[in-house]
């Protein structure tokens, strides 16, 4: 079955195990989603709430197959100059200043205008040529030669027209720039897309795409996940811990703490020697996990409860 | 399925299964595309069809496209493997109560649930009926394809009513060839009571069959069918009559046409904004290199930033419509230009801050304990040239929803012309039926001539279709 270009992802245990070992702990979903993207060479995009981890899946996938990430920020007014390919201005103007002085030399003898032309047509165009473009990311993914990761963070953000633009990157691979002609890809790229819902994208990027979607993790998963990156942290202090942000999680509030933050308190508990969840540090350190005055106001306010299931 | 005569059976079995799945989802919802579906079959045979939840995730990944997509589907897989199950593909076959494993894999010698009176052999004469033998010796997989065959032939898929089932289960009988057994079993009847029972046994367990595999023709396919019923009417109903209970599915409804309404317009948001070259610009660009210009520049289609204000009457006897309106307005907030929202029913007071903090119902909720009182438009209006008429320009649409009673008080309807005058359009909805409109206190003939447009508008259709008529015009 290894018929893909990046043979580690063949089999979902090596799968698994191989992102484990980067740091990355996926479940058989994940895994088999990324299985599927090498096998059937389809981009696949990645939503949830921010934070549970959907950029850095793209990042350990490029990190386990051994190929340059290629990433790509969406924004709004991002365009194809900044995103496909630009033209090298400053040296095209040179090439031109270089033409005109050569021009004496490539028409002399010429008679009349028409032989002229002539001449100056057997002149090689080079004017726009490969050797002044600038390749912007995604013809930078499409002409890497071992195959790449492309990463196109956050396309909620881009503009409607963008999403067209990318049809051609991410059904053919392929890139046309007007001027040249169309760019096939190298090899092909593994490509995640990743989205924070802001708004519904189109129906036709949709189709292009296999989907994944990562909710908030379950308190083992989370707790595992801790445990991979703050391996320092006691065991049992981990598990408050999680249980502690899953309670918190259940609030009301107005952003939701997600897994990044939760690996950024526990990594500010050991630096403070924390032995155990009690409820003055937590006071203290509660501001990593939250980022809004009012929802800090509401954990504090429920604080006995969250503790007790964080203790159960 | 080691067994290599029966694997191709299984093999299109699986992948016509897949397909039988994907209508179920159609049915669901989930728009699944036929590119879709090439994807679904290619993950499924990379995957395998043996372990479920592997097959599961494969198939979520190219079949559900949002987080909503993927909720429905999860529910929609486990229900159909669930009532999928009996076929002889189904993944899980041994949780089919009457199966017997052994049964469908080697074709198993004489079981022993035939009454012992076979001896006798007044049943030779069945023997060689394909129907007979495969009941006798409970062949799972022969039975299976012979009843799915059947089905087929007198596509059960199509049916649509619950009170087709025993017709269809007839139908199939007749297919499956139960009019021989039905014969001896007549023949038997007085002759050999015991060779009675077992064929009438055989025969009942084979109904039972029959009728399971209808039941789920018809779970699968008409209660599909029935939801489209549901929700067409439910579109149609004056949103007034709604009954409570019907309350949430109507919300689902009406998100899956806001929905649609936004990704019809939200493509063409912005499809015409570069205009002509700007040949000022142009040059002056090219000064930087030596005048050779390098960077064309484009003017801009200048076009005023349209803006929508709602201004709903949320008295009793209009609250439910004004409720719906608001509700669509801002399902549609990506696709809708500014909007700001009013409500009244004596005093009006702007409500756009409460629906960008608040959850719409909540919102809504606040609304109406805040402004609903006993309706008068003359105030309502009143208060809206203090507070917005400054802001009301010609890019300004202005929607008004109420059923212009206003109780023998003077609807002001000078600052209604005076709207008019200033806005874009001026649109009046009235939930009332137009045979209705100036009996009694009604306003609406007066208020008529002072409207660009004036619609009834009281189900969940007509609102659908205003807001598309004001999406299109947009420009």
């Amino acid at each position: 079955m290894s018929t893909s270009d990046y043979p580690a992802l063949d089999e979902l245990n090596a799968i698994q195990t191989a992102f484990e070992a980067a740091g990355y702990i996926c479940t058989t979903r994940i895994a088999t989603v990324i299985k599927l993207a090498a096998a059937l060479e389809k981009p696949v995009l990645i939503e949830g709430p921010p934070g549970v981890g959907k950029t850095e899946l793209a990042k350990t996938c490029a990190q386990v197959v051994n190929r340059p990430l290629v990433r790509l920020q969406c924004y709004e007014g991002l365009d194809e100059s900044k995103a496909l390919y630009e033209w090298k201005y400053g040296k095209q103007l040179l090439y031109t200043q270089l033409l005109k002085e050569q021009l004496g030399d490539i028409l002399d003898g010429a008679k009349g205008l028409s032989e002229s032309m002539d001449r100056l047509h057997q002149f090689g165009d080079v004017f726009y040529s490969e050797a002044f473009l600038e390749p912007r990311p995604l013809l930078k993914a499409m002409g890497a030669k071992a195959g790449s990761v492309l990463l196109i963070d956050e396309i909620d953000k881009a503009d409607f027209e963008f999403e067209s633009l990318l049809l051609e990157v991410l059904s053919d691979f392929q890139v046309s720039v007007p001027e040249l002609g169309t760019i096939n890809a190298e090899s092909k790229p593994l490509v995640f897309l990743t989205s924070n819902d802001t708004r519904d994208l189109s129906d036709a990027l949709k189709r292009r795409c296999l989907h994944l979607h990562i909710p908030f993790p379950t308190v083992e998963l989370e707790a595992r996940i801790v445990a991979s990156r703050v391996p320092d942290l006691s065991q049992s202090l981990t598990d408050q811990l999680v249980r502690f942000v899953h309670a918190v999680r259940a609030l009301d509030l107005k952003k939701a703490p997600a897994i990044s933050e939760t690996i950024d308190w526990a990594k500010s508990l050991i630096l403070l020697h924390a032995k155990d969840l009690e409820g003055g540090l937590v006071l203290d350190t509660l501001n990593v996990l939250l980022k809004y005055e009012e929802d800090i106001k509401m954990a504090e306010g429920q604080l006995p409860k969250l503790m007790a299931s964080a203790a159960a | 399925m080691t067994d290599p005569e029966r694997h191709p059976v299984a093999h299109s079995a699986s992948s016509d299964q897949l397909l039988a799945f994907i209508q179920f989802l159609r049915g669901k919802k989930i728009p699944v595309s036929p590119a879709d579906t090439l994807d679904a079959i290619e993950a499924a045979e990379l995957l395998g069809y043996s372990d479920r939840n592997l097959l599961k995730n494969g198939l979520a990944a190219t079949l559900a496209k949002s987080s909503h997509e993927l909720a429905t589907f999860e529910n929609a897989f486990d229900d159909y493997f669930q009532l999928a199950s009996n076929t002889p593909a189904g993944a899980s076959a041994s949780e089919e109560p009457f199966a017997q494993p052994e049964a469908s894999q080697n074709l198993s010698p004489l079981e022993g649930n035939i009454p012992p009176q076979n001896n006798a052999d007044p049943l030779e004469g069945l023997r060689g009926n394909a129907l007979f033998d495969a009941l006798e010796s409970q062949d799972e997989s022969a039975l299976s394809v012979a009843i799915e065959t059947a089905a087929a032939d007198v596509k059960v898929d199509e049916i649509s009513l619950f009170t087709q089932r025993g017709q269809y289960v007839r139908k199939i009988l007749d297919a499956l060839g139960d009019e021989a057994l039905r014969a001896a079993a007549i023949e038997f009847e007085q002759s050999e009571p015991a060779a009675f029972e077992a064929v009438q046994a055989l025969r009942e367990q084979l109904r039972e069959r029959v009728r399971d595999r209808v039941e789920r023709a018809y779970l699968i396919h008409a209660s599909a069918q029935t939801e489209d019923l549901l929700d067409d009417s439910l579109a149609k109903l004056k949103l007034g009559n709604i009954d409570h209970s019907q309350m949430a599915r109507l919300k689902r409804l009406m998100e899956r046409m806001a929905r649609k309404l936004a990704a019809r317009h939200g493509r063409r948001r912005r499809r015409y904004r570069r205009g002509k070259l700007h040949v000022g610009e142009t040059i002056r660009k090219a000064v930087a290199t030596d005048g050779i210009p390098f960077q064309p520049k484009w003017r801009k289609i200048e076009r005023k930033r349209p803006q929508i204000m709602a201004i709903c009457d949320v008295s009793g006897s209009v609250a439910a419509y004004a409720k719906f309106l608001l509700m669509f307005i801002y399902a549609l907030q990506d696709v809708l230009p500014r909007t700001r929202t009013f409500a009244f029913s004596a005093a009006l007071g702007e409500v756009s801050d409460l629906f960008d903090t608040l959850p719409v119902e909540e919102a809504i909720e606040k609304v109406n304990l805040k402004y609903g009182g006993a309706t008068d438009y003359g105030r309502a209006l009143n208060d809206f040239s203090e507070l917005a008429l400054a802001e009301v320009n010609q890019a300004t649409t202005l929607i008004v929803l109420g059923d212009a009673r206003n109780n023998q008080a003077d609807p002001r309807l000078d600052l209604l012309s005076e709207m008019k005058a200033r806005a874009k359009k001026v649109i009046w909805l009235n939930p009332e039926s137009a045979r209705l409109w100036g009996t009694g206190d009604s306003e609406m003939l007066r208020v008529k001539r002072h409207c660009d447009v004036v619609k009834e508008c009281n189900s969940l259709n007509q609102l659908a279709r205003i807001i598309d008529q004001l999406l299109s015009d947009r420009r």
